[in-house]
């Protein structure tokens, strides 16, 4: 009997074939849910859905677009509020 | 609306949210702009025009924008010059060099070695010392030394080590 936290779904299972030419169960957590618009909801692009310590390895720019707002909100959205911005001066 | 010498707010890019000016109309979708984003061209619909205007000259040069910028209270963008560097090359050693090299290497090696036989002779010699004064019953002995070098002071020299070992059998 595997140990209780194996039994559990909160792992994913991965069916990694191994050296010695048998496949292997193994037990990994599971990544983080794909990045949205904070005002529309809408799937960011560009975004990579990585757990902590990958993102931490990869460089900024591959991280989020390189315009303001990136990452946070979706290109229609900052377009809109920067707008919205200029025409209330 | 879209004219030379127009204000303009790009809203496209990663110089979005940023002014620049209408330098040139290339096309009925394409402008040139300067200003505080980079010089380049644009299509009309990353532009969100706005009220000002200002007289400059088609195809105006980066300094005229940064002149007129600078009457709005904004500032232009700067781009330092790069300096031009050449690639470093990998050489050849000659084999003068590589042999210089060499005997380099090995004389650090040398006292690597030695240094290593030092440390590691000076460790088992004391483990070895240990181990026999064990096997002999030096270390009684010492103890007794010890005991006749705190008792002298009282007596005579010659009559303490008598009196010492009859004391401890008793």
């Amino acid at each position: 009997m595997p140990e209780p936290y194996k039994r559990s779904r909160s792992l994913r299972r991965l069916q990694v074939k191994v050296s010695g030419g048998r496949t292997a169960l193994h037990y990994k957590k599971r990544k983080p849910g794909k990045a949205k618009c904070s005002n529309c909801e809408t799937l960011l692009k560009s975004v990579p859905r990585e757990r902590p310590l990958k993102m931490h390895k990869l460089p900024k720019t591959k991280k989020r677009p390189e315009r303001p707002y990136g990452g946070n909100l979706c290109s229609k959205c900052m377009r809109s509020l920067i707008i919205e911005k200029a025409r209330l001066q | 609306m879209i004219e030379i010498g127009r204000l303009c707010l790009k809203i496209a890019g990663r110089d979005a949210g940023l002014k620049c000016i209408i330098v040139d109309v290339l096309d009925d979708k394409f402008v040139l702009i300067d200003g505080e984003t980079r010089r380049r061209k644009c299509n009309i619909l990353h532009l969100e025009p706005l009220k000002d205007t200002i007289k400059i000259k088609k195809k105006a040069s980066h300094e005229d924008v940064k002149k007129e910028f600078e009457k709005l209270g904004l500032k232009s963008r700067e781009t330092k010059p790069k300096q031009k560097t050449e690639k470093p090359r990998k050489k050849r050693k000659t084999s003068e060099q590589l042999r210089t090299q060499k005997e380099e290497k090995k004389k650090l090696m040398d006292i690597f070695k030695k240094k290593k036989e030092d440390t590691t002779g000076s460790k088992v010699k004391e483990k070895e010392r240990s181990g026999l004064e064990e096997k002999a019953g030096l270390v009684e002995e010492k103890k007794e030394a010890k005991i006749k070098g705190n008792r002298p002071k009282k007596g005579k020299k010659k009559d303490s080590e008598k009196e010492t070992k009859p004391a401890k059998e008793q």
